[in-house]
């Protein structure tokens, strides 16, 4: 054979291989569930801005196994993860592996918001598969009937309740600039603010929806009207991280408001100098700040490296979980009837506060508006302003807007 | 083996329609002799024919005019609105969505078409990729059609539930676009394709409308890919901006890429490796992104004609090595033919 022949046929081969190994890969994926097994399937992103999450749901179910075990009546609990890029046609593939490959009998997630909404009508087609929400948020997840679809936190209008008025009255702002990325969870979570801060007589003078992963926010910042007193923050992740750094070197004059993710760790955390933008920024949701009197958010913290939203909410669905495993001593029962039933009575007091569900498997919680401060040691960290106690779910959705909705 | 070497040489037209006589007698056993039918049959073998009939309108246009569309997805997608709209806003049966949905992707391709038409190359490429975002936009702010929460559910016809019978149906839409496909390719409008391809300053020469022939051909691949519409519509059960983002568009260029960018068929293929890919890469890294990008680079490597091209390369390797002139391909004997001809005028003139 002549080394033409050669040179030809050797990738050839390689693809050929490469192919081959991949199928067995493939084929031999996704193990059945044994009898003496409970499998669950995580979900949450590990690709795009939220790409943290995945690492925040694995310390979150990794605590809770620590707290009530892998083992309930005989049963062993399995845990499969499964990463998404944060859009639904991630999260729809990554849904259907892990049910229909790998044969899940518990969903835990997703973690992003329009995620949420693909997997709830998904859960709608699987009637014997339970759902458990890790941290998708829209409002109307568990308004679409799904009985088998579970979540232990508030949405995103509910994270953002009493803001709108703190910003109004206690801090004075009349006219509040929006900046937000373009996608179903900043649309509740600013549209649950601006809500009730325009009901209060504020008003909205403009709006600026970014895409997700946006890195220059220079326009944005030059666009702002004259007479704002403030700016609405719907970032999160590295994009929030990125605007605040650009904040400071634009030396933006507005005092800032945060969406529920754009004060959390990972954009505090920051290696760039962003305190002169960051300090005094307050905003809403399900994350106390320093001075919440609770003993299981100081362990939490304790016994948990690097807390943020993600972690802690992650966490409680896990908890609610485990726990409702744990109350039916591992039988989940005909349909998963009995776990569901467990469930649905859940009634504990976690990290974040007390934990109930409404009719609709909506979890009825407490919120926390919290304000960011420079500790000693330079770091930033938040505060408590006020907290609120069962806090209950409404029933409007928001569209992306332009004015006060 | 020389024998059969022989035969398939002989038998080229034969052979130019056998493999996709294999690959479709594979493609109707496959829900039977798989292990995980409920899994594989809609996340591996539906998700393959949406994203590959998308691909073909892409390399059909590539292939016969030359010109790389990034609409394609555009066109999908907006057939897949026509249908979500009119079965979840308005109620309205699939039988009536179904045509309602490729009319809106077939009007859309002819209004690109009338937008690009004068466009080549990079210029065609950057047009249709400024659709597609101009278009992405728009759903994803219209409340017509919900905005970025999109429309769901798009429940799919009683006699589509069972997946096998959703498999056969979206099997049977390839089938019908392959043929289509090859069809127009045959006559005499595809070879004009050709001829426009090489030299649109020759054909204009020769009285024939260049701009005509681009404007049916681009709304004949948009009536291509407006196919490929119902099938994802109903595989996902809603319509959403994220059908119609930036990624999807590169999910189908990819496809097309792997598969062959000239190949008609070889787009399933291509199809294929990127839903294993994409379900399955995670199986094996954390880093699922990255192991598809470097499988990726490594088929352009070594298949640079795609995976299809992969059987040039094996003709390649079995052929005969040439020990008279017989084996000479036509350019080599032409250029011999040259420079005999320019020693002799040398000669001469000497």
């Amino acid at each position: 054979m002549s080394m033409s022949k050669k040179s030809r046929l050797l990738p050839v081969m390689a693809i050929g291989a490469t192919f081959s190994l991949l199928l067995a890969g493939c084929a031999g994926g996704g193990d059945e569930a044994s009898s003496d097994e409970i499998k669950i399937g995580v979900l949450a992103p590990d690709t795009g801005n939220l790409s943290f999450a995945m690492g925040e749901a694995k310390k979150a179910v990794d605590q809770v196994s620590k707290e009530l075990g892998l083992e309930f009546g005989g049963k062993t609990i399995t845990i499969v993860y499964q990463g998404t890029d944060g859009t639904t046609s991630s999260a729809q593939s990554a849904v259907r592996k892990l049910v229909e490959n790998d044969e899940v009998d518990i969903v835990l997630g997703p973690g992003s918001g329009d995620e949420g909404l693909t997997v709830v009508e998904y859960a709608l087609t699987q009637p014997d598969v339970t759902f458990v929400n890790g941290a998708a948020s829209p409002v109307d997840q568990t308004l679409k009937g799904a009985d088998n679809f579970f979540r232990f936190m508030g949405d995103s209008v509910m994270w953002m309740g009493g803001l709108g008025k703190y910003a109004y009255e206690t801090k004075g702002y009349k006219n509040i600039y929006l900046l937000a990325e373009d996608y179903s969870f900043p649309y509740d979570n600013a549209g649950g603010f601006f809500s009730e801060f325009c009901a209060a007589g504020g008003n909205m003078t403009g709006a600026s929806w970014v895409p997700v992963g946006t890195t220059d926010y220079a326009t944005v910042l030059s666009s702002i009207p004259a007479g704002t007193d403030a700016v609405y923050v719907g970032l999160g992740g590295s994009d929030a991280a990125n605007f605040l750094s650009q904040a400071v070197q634009a030396k933006t004059p507005y005092p800032l408001i945060g969406g529920s993710i754009a004060i959390d760790p990972s954009a505090l955390g920051a290696s760039a100098d962003i305190a002169d933008a960051a300090v005094g920024m307050f905003s809403g949701g399900p994350v106390p700040g320093a001075g919440y009197t609770n003993t299981l958010w100081d362990k939490f913290n304790s016994e948990v490296e690097g807390v943020n939203i993600f972690t802690l909410l992650y966490y409680n669905a896990a908890y609610a979980l485990f726990s409702g495993i744990k109350a039916v001593d591992g039988d989940l029962g005909d349909g998963q009837a009995d776990l569901r039933d467990a469930l649905k009575a859940t009634d504990f007091t976690g990290p974040g506060g007390h934990i109930v569900l409404d009719s609709n498997n909506q979890a009825i919680v407490d919120n926390f508006i919290t304000e960011v401060v420079q500790n000693a040691d330079g770091s930033l960290g938040t505060v408590q302003v006020a907290e609120a106690h069962n806090v209950k779910q409404g029933t409007i959705s928001y569209q992306r807007f332009d004015s006060c909705p | 083996m020389k024998s059969v070497i022989t035969w398939f040489r002989n038998n080229r037209v034969l052979v130019s329609w056998l493999i996709p006589v294999i690959v479709l007698v594979v493609a109707i056993a496959f829900p039977y002799f798989i292990m995980k039918p409920k899994f594989w049959v809609p996340n591996i073998g539906i998700k393959t024919i949406w994203l590959g009939i998308s691909a073909m309108s892409l390399t059909f246009l590539n292939r016969y005019l030359g010109l790389l569309s990034l609409a394609q997805v555009a066109v999908s997608a907006m057939s897949a609105y026509g249908i979500a709209s009119a079965m979840v806003t308005f109620g309205l049966d699939w039988y009536i969505a179904i045509p309602i949905g490729l009319a809106v992707g077939t009007l859309l391709a002819a209004i690109i078409a009338i937008i690009s038409i004068r466009t080549v190359a990079i210029y065609f490429l950057m047009i249709t990729l400024a659709i597609s975002q101009v278009i992405y936009s728009w759903v994803s702010q219209e409340v017509f059609v919900n905005g970025r929460r999109g429309l769901a559910p798009v429940r799919r016809p009683e006699f589509l539930l069972e997946m096998n019978n959703f498999y056969f149906f979206a099997l049977a839409i390839a089938v019908f676009a392959y043929l289509a496909c090859r069809y127009v390719a045959s006559t005499p409008f595809g070879l004009s394709l050709e001829g426009i391809k090489d030299s649109p300053d020759r054909m204009r020469a020769l009285g024939y409308s260049v701009s005509k022939y681009r404007f049916w051909a681009i709304t004949f691949a948009g009536f291509i890919a407006s196919l490929a519409g119902i099938i994802m519509v109903f595989d996902r059960a809603q319509a959403d901006p994220d059908i119609v983002s930036l990624n999807s568009t590169l999910d189908v260029l990819i496809v097309a890429v792997l598969g062959g960018v000239t190949s008609i068929g070889g787009v399933f293929l291509g199809g294929l490796v990127f839903t294993l890919l994409d379900n399955f890469a995670s199986d094996f890294t954390d880093r699922s992104m990255t192991l598809t990008g470097v499988i990726f680079v490594l088929i352009l490597l070594f298949a640079p004609k795609g995976l299809t091209g992969v059987w040039e390369q094996l003709k390649g390797v079995f052929k005969k090595p040439s020990s008279s002139g017989a084996a000479k391909d036509l350019k080599t004997i032409a250029k011999e033919a040259v420079d005999t001809s320019s020693a002799k005028t040398k000669g001469k003139n000497q």
